[in-house]
């Protein structure tokens, strides 16, 4: 199960801080990276859920966003929806997508799961690829973003709309952890150390993993309708698995199963990403090596390792009625 | 109509060629996988590696150089990487395995473009092998018909070293229980390292072999392994016939669907993939009951 530490909650204000100084003073470009980061973090948390918590590595988490995104343009292009339908559907519409493919692939375990979720994510990124509806490979552009005029806030406006991308982003994390915590949480991770166990308990296994996955569905398809919304232009592209390969680096170069250590990856990756691209073609090496790297130390990320070197002290110290404070959390799954 | 006998001919030579492609492939990353438990998503880009390398002694000593150089190069590539990486990497589970080849395929990729540059390279064909011959009443390119025979080729020695000799009962056992191998005084560890090195080697061969149908760009290797995790998970980890099969699957559902439905051939296969592993989560011929 999910647990705040000391340590999670310093990350997290230290975190929001940065986030809310970049939105306050940084220029046009740095808004463009702050608003990617800001995006990512949506997806590798909905990643973490499932991985980190349910075992469910799933490689079709790019193109769920991708079908967000699609969705929301879809909605509002051509059937002429408002953006707040649109995106509402789209979230909706993402889940169900998820849901199904949670339930199908629930019997599968391990590099098969990998394998079957690898399937349903080329098999939308195909689909949209062909068929002229979507545009094909020229993708669709002409996407409206949310209009929050009635509040006083204007989106078009690249600060204003790192601001509602960094309230969302919080609300997603809320939300994330509540269904943590949750009776459907708690099944979930037991789900992930044993299943014979829960099963035994008279749990129905599959649709504990479906109902996460869905709900882990809704947020990639917010994350795709925001990345929609926020270059007003897709292509197939977002659904390729390079994408969810992308996401999964994130996760695991963060800590996987910490939920704050991702959203740390999602800032290292994309602010690696310019940095290097700015100096080398071959950022993709670096990036590499690293992933290798971290892997290979065994430490579960950059958060991970920081919980691990400072963080028992430092709770030991901050909660002294103290249970001792080992790292729970999974590692591998 | 002789034409439209004609044409299905054509299909089917195609759908052939391009599975026994997917066959030298697809036959490493599976008994690797059977055998040592080890996904290597960089297989792919061990692909792309051989057919960079083929090239390069092509352009010294003409095809048959490098169709003999690329598969060395591409061993002695695993023989590092076996050592390195994947030795240390063997008890992990298949989640750090999985992204450890991921990060192994973003490091070979930028190699590749760093040694060879983004322009794609070309290999010439051997001469005897650049016409076209006549087969069932259709001209063929002669250098496809090469592709099949070599890759059936490839199959039969297969067989016959797995089927019917003492290191292919090893390998097989090895595959079954390798606890249980190791009793009986196999060394299944060194078992291991060859059959990755043969693996690598086969992987080099299909690199080399498919540069002159295609061109060899560095992002060759990355399009090459979703078709060849496909193949062996319709195919079922770990066994000779699962390789096979799945790569016929393959061939002839992506080369027929393209010819006949060409809206639906690329979803068409991964419905079949999701297919299988809703009905037999397993693959069609797993190695293990």
């Amino acid at each position: 199960m999910f647990r705040h530490t000391p340590l999670r909650y310093i990350a997290l204000a230290l975190l929001a801080a940065g986030a809310l100084f970049q939105a306050a003073t940084a220029g046009y470009f740095g808004l463009e990276i702050l608003i990617e980061i800001l995006i990512l973090a949506m997806l590798v948390l909905a990643l973490d859920m499932v991985a980190g918590f349910g075992g469910m590595v799933s490689l079709c988490h790019g193109a769920l966003m991708g079908v967000g995104a699609y969705a929301f343009a879809t909605f509002g292009g051509i059937l002429g929806l408002t953006p707040l339908v649109s995106l509402v559907g789209a979230i909706a519409l993402t889940g169900a997508t998820a849901w199904v493919i949670g339930a199908v692939c629930a019997r599968s375990h391990g590099i098969y799961f990998i394998m079957a979720t690898l399937a349903f994510g080329q098999m939308a990124y195909s689909y949209v690829f062909q068929t002229p509806f979507f545009g094909g490979d020229d993708g669709m552009g002409g996407i409206e973003r949310l209009d929050l005029t009635a509040l006083g806030i204007d989106l078009t406006d690249s600060r204003s709309f790192a601001l509602f991308c960094l309230g969302v982003l919080g609300l997603v994390y809320l939300a994330t952890v509540a269904v943590l915590r949750s009776g459907l949480g708690r099944s979930l991770t037991g789900v992930m150390h044993s299943e014979q166990r829960m099963r035994a308990l008279g749990l129905t296994v599959w649709r504990v993993k479906a109902d996460v996955f869905g709900l882990s569905g809704m947020i990639a398809g917010l994350a795709g309708a925001l990345s929609a919304m926020h270059i007003m232009y897709i292509s197939p592209g977002l659904l390729d698995w390079t994408v969810s390969g992308e996401a999964l680096v994130v996760v695991i170069l963060g800590g996987l199963g910490t939920l704050v250590g991702p959203m740390i990856g999602a800032v290292a990756l994309v602010v690696l990403k310019h940095e290097l691209s700015a100096i080398t073609p071959y950022w993709h090496l670096v990036v590499g090596l690293l992933l290798i790297g971290v892997v290979m130390s065994r430490a579960n990320g950059i958060f991970g390792w920081i919980e691990a070197q400072i963080g028992a002290r430092l709770d030991k110290r901050l909660n002294d009625i103290t249970r001792p404070q080992p790292t729970e959390e999974p590692r591998d799954a | 109509m002789t034409s439209d006998l004609g044409f299905w001919t054509l299909q089917a030579l195609n759908a052939l060629q391009l599975s026994m492609l997917l066959f030298l492939l697809s036959i490493g990353l599976t008994v690797i996988f059977g055998l040592m438990h080890f996904v290597n998503l960089a297989h792919g880009s061990l692909y792309a590696v051989g057919a960079y390398a083929g090239a390069a002694a092509a352009a010294v000593g003409g095809f048959w150089m490098g169709l003999f150089v690329a598969p060395v190069a591409v061993a002695g590539m695993g023989v590092l990487l076996y050592s390195g990486l994947i030795k240390r990497m063997r008890r992990s589970g298949p989640m750090a395995q999985v992204l450890v080849t991921f990060g192994l395929i973003f490091v070979l990729l930028d190699l590749t473009r760093i040694f060879w540059g983004d322009l794609p390279l070309a290999i010439e064909k051997p001469g005897f092998l650049s016409g076209r011959v006549a087969l069932l009443g259709i001209e063929y390119p002669a250098y496809r018909l090469f592709v099949i025979a070599l890759g059936l080729a490839i199959f039969t020695g297969l067989a016959w070293v797995l089927g019917q000799t003492q290191v292919g009962a090893m390998i097989r056992a090895g595959v079954d229980n390798d606890a249980m191998a190791a009793c009986l005084g196999i060394n299944v560890e060194r078992l291991f390292f060859t059959v990755f090195c043969v693996g690598c080697a086969l992987a080099g061969l299909a690199g080399v072999v498919a540069a002159p149908l295609l061109s060899v760009t560095p992002d060759m290797g990355l399009q090459i392994l979703i078709p060849t995790l496909i193949v062996i998970v319709i195919g079922g980890l770990g066994s000779l016939k699962g390789a096979i099969a799945g790569s016929l699957i393959y061939g002839f559902v992506q080369t027929f669907g393209a010819v006949l439905a060409p809206q639906l051939a690329s979803v068409l296969i991964y419905a079949l993939l999701a297919a299988v592993l809703v009905i037999r989560p397993m693959g069609l011929f797993p190695a293990k009951g």
